[in-house]
């Protein structure tokens, strides 16, 4: 994981949507929401869980390896930006290669858009939108350190396993005390995973081929 | 090594074209050598970059799969405007742009068509296929020539004449509104500055603005100055021009060349089989079957082995992540 990043909490997410409407208010995507909230039992319980890049780093950044225009820039701190706008063609490889769902594109502009931890804020050593105003901490960001400051003994891991495919990233989650930091934390899905039939999300489409490849150029 | 090859070979067959479309050198113009000399490294340079680029698995399946579309003629029969219409409304009036931005649409435009005429007007007449001769010794009476071959008479004190001679000059002005537009932007929009390179993102507009400017000085001073300072400026423009050449292939301009892979990628996604693969979970569309094949094709060449996530939703991917975690690591949160 990178020296000062974000921990994710799901835990003591209560759903309330504050990190959605501080990353639509981000100076560098006005508007758009790189950020997912999703409901993990909807009917059920309250569940619900944050989702930014993960900021893959080994296999380094699938997004920007499978993409055909070398639009995706990795920087040297580590940190997985959104698509260079000029070079960008949206093809979504990266929307669907990502195992953590991050990437979404948007059809008509051909234009990818992701979480690039707020870079417009985080290099100038300020937290990320979604950090700053979470009201329970589920989103963290800062130093390991500085997190066990905070909350004693907390532990994190930050590997995720797809199919026995492991994947380390930069962002890190949170996990009850006792559990091997090192053993990873499961993908969910790939091949072998379980498939549940979760229900769609309210007002979903009608399965069809202009969902995904947008309008005609 | 084959990215070298391919540069020399490029640049080889612009050296012959150039030879052969001069007339053997007769019509070319040697003041203007230095342009011509610049035109064949960045033909080697565009070449080797553009090699290297689509030695990557992403870009290489793109490539032969968007060309097979292209060229199949199964699909040419089925859709025979699809490809030249993607080519207006994507490469030439950039339709996407309009969609990310009106103002940004407006002022690529401008500088794409800007250069687009430069483009037409130097390298013809850098590498002599354009020549210009007068039918008498006082004119106003101009036959143009390509290769040698007369194919307009015109009046020069015309406005078709008056066009022709200052196409560069449109051009220049085209450019500038369109380059002081997004420079501009990138000083004052934060959208635009955020991890903006000054070598990426700002040295492409200003070697812009310098060219265009310094072009417009060439007819300033032939036009008021009665030719004062032009030998300098005519020096400081070349020297604009040929520096931008050669930084062409390897910067910000590249997507000059990447920009026609969308074309193709579209072609492929389009005339595809035209099956679309849903997710194992929830059955949302995902993308064509084909893309999507071609997809977890390109993760397994990288190594990539959870290509299996390429069938899954993008929200199903995390609802099951979430899942999966609320079950096994941190049961009932």
């Amino acid at each position: 994981m990178m020296g000062r990043t974000i921990v994710i909490d799901p835990g003591r997410c209560i759903g309330c949507q504050a990190c959605v409407s501080a990353c639509r208010e981000c100076d560098s995507h006005r508007g758009k929401s790189m950020i997912h909230l999703d409901y993990l039992d909807q009917g059920g319980s309250v569940a619900s869980s944050p989702t930014v890049c993960m900021h893959c780093e080994d296999p380094v950044a699938p997004c920007a390896q499978v993409c055909p225009a070398e639009a995706i820039l990795v920087t040297p701190d580590g940190v997985v930006h959104d698509a260079d706008k000029s070079r960008c063609i949206g093809c979504g490889n990266c929307v669907n290669a990502c195992p953590m769902g991050v990437p979404k594109i948007d059809l008509a502009a051909k234009l990818q858009f992701k979480c690039n931890l707020c870079y417009d804020r985080t290099s100038y050593g300020l937290a990320p939108m979604c950090a700053t105003v979470c009201p329970t901490g589920s989103i963290f960001y800062g130093t390991l350190e500085e997190l066990r400051t905070e909350r004693p003994g907390v532990e994190v891991a930050s590997t995720f396993d797809f199919d026995g495919s492991i994947i380390s990233t930069g962002v890190a989650m949170v996990v009850p005390r006792g559990r091997p930091v090192d053993e990873p934390l499961p993908g969910g899905a790939g091949e072998h995973a379980h498939v549940t039939g979760s229900p769609q999300p309210a007002g979903h489409l009608e399965p069809s081929a202009d969902n995904v490849l947008g309008e005609p150029l | 090594m084959r990215p070298v090859v391919v540069g020399i070979v490029t640049a080889l067959v612009l050296c012959a074209v150039i030879y052969l479309g001069s007339r053997r050198l007769h019509d070319f113009d040697s003041a203007l050598a230095p342009y011509a000399i610049a035109s064949v490294f960045l033909a080697f340079g565009i070449a080797y970059r553009y090699t290297v680029w689509i030695s990557s698995p992403g870009a290489r399946r793109l490539f032969r799969k968007g060309w097979g579309a292209a060229l199949s003629w199964q699909n040419l029969r089925r859709t025979p405007t699809a490809l030249p219409r993607m080519i207006a409304t994507y490469l030439g009036f950039q339709k996407f742009l309009g969609a990310r931005s009106r103002s940004r649409w407006a002022a690529h435009q401008l500088i794409f068509w800007g250069c687009l005429l430069a483009a037409a007007i130097t390298f013809p007449l850098t590498w002599g296929w354009f020549t210009f001769t007068a039918n008498t010794g006082a004119g106003p009476q101009y036959t143009m020539n390509i290769w040698g071959f007369g194919v307009a008479d015109f009046n020069a004190l015309s406005v078709l004449g008056w066009l022709l001679f200052h196409g560069l000059d449109l051009a220049a002005v085209l450019v500038i509104a369109g380059a002081t537009y997004f420079l501009i932007r990138r000083m004052r929009d934060r959208e635009a500055s955020t991890g903006q390179r000054f070598g990426y993102d700002l040295v492409p507009l200003l070697a812009l603005i310098i060219i265009s400017v310094t072009g417009l000085l060439l007819t300033f001073s032939s036009v008021a100055l009665h030719g004062g300072g032009y030998e300098f400026l005519a020096v400081l423009h070349m020297a604009a021009v040929v520096l931008t050449l050669l930084y062409l292939p390897f910067g910000k301009f590249f997507h000059i060349a990447q920009r026609p892979a969308a074309v193709g990628m579209q072609l492929f996604k389009y005339t595809g089989h035209g099956e679309i693969r849903h997710c194992r979970n929830c059955g949302e569309p995902i993308d064509t079957t084909a893309y999507v094949d071609n997809l977890r094709a390109t993760m397994r060449d990288l190594k990539l082995d959870f290509d299996a996530v390429a069938e899954v939703c993008p929200r199903c991917k995390r609802l099951r992540r979430g899942q999966a975690y609320r079950t096994t690591v941190k049961p009932g949160f």
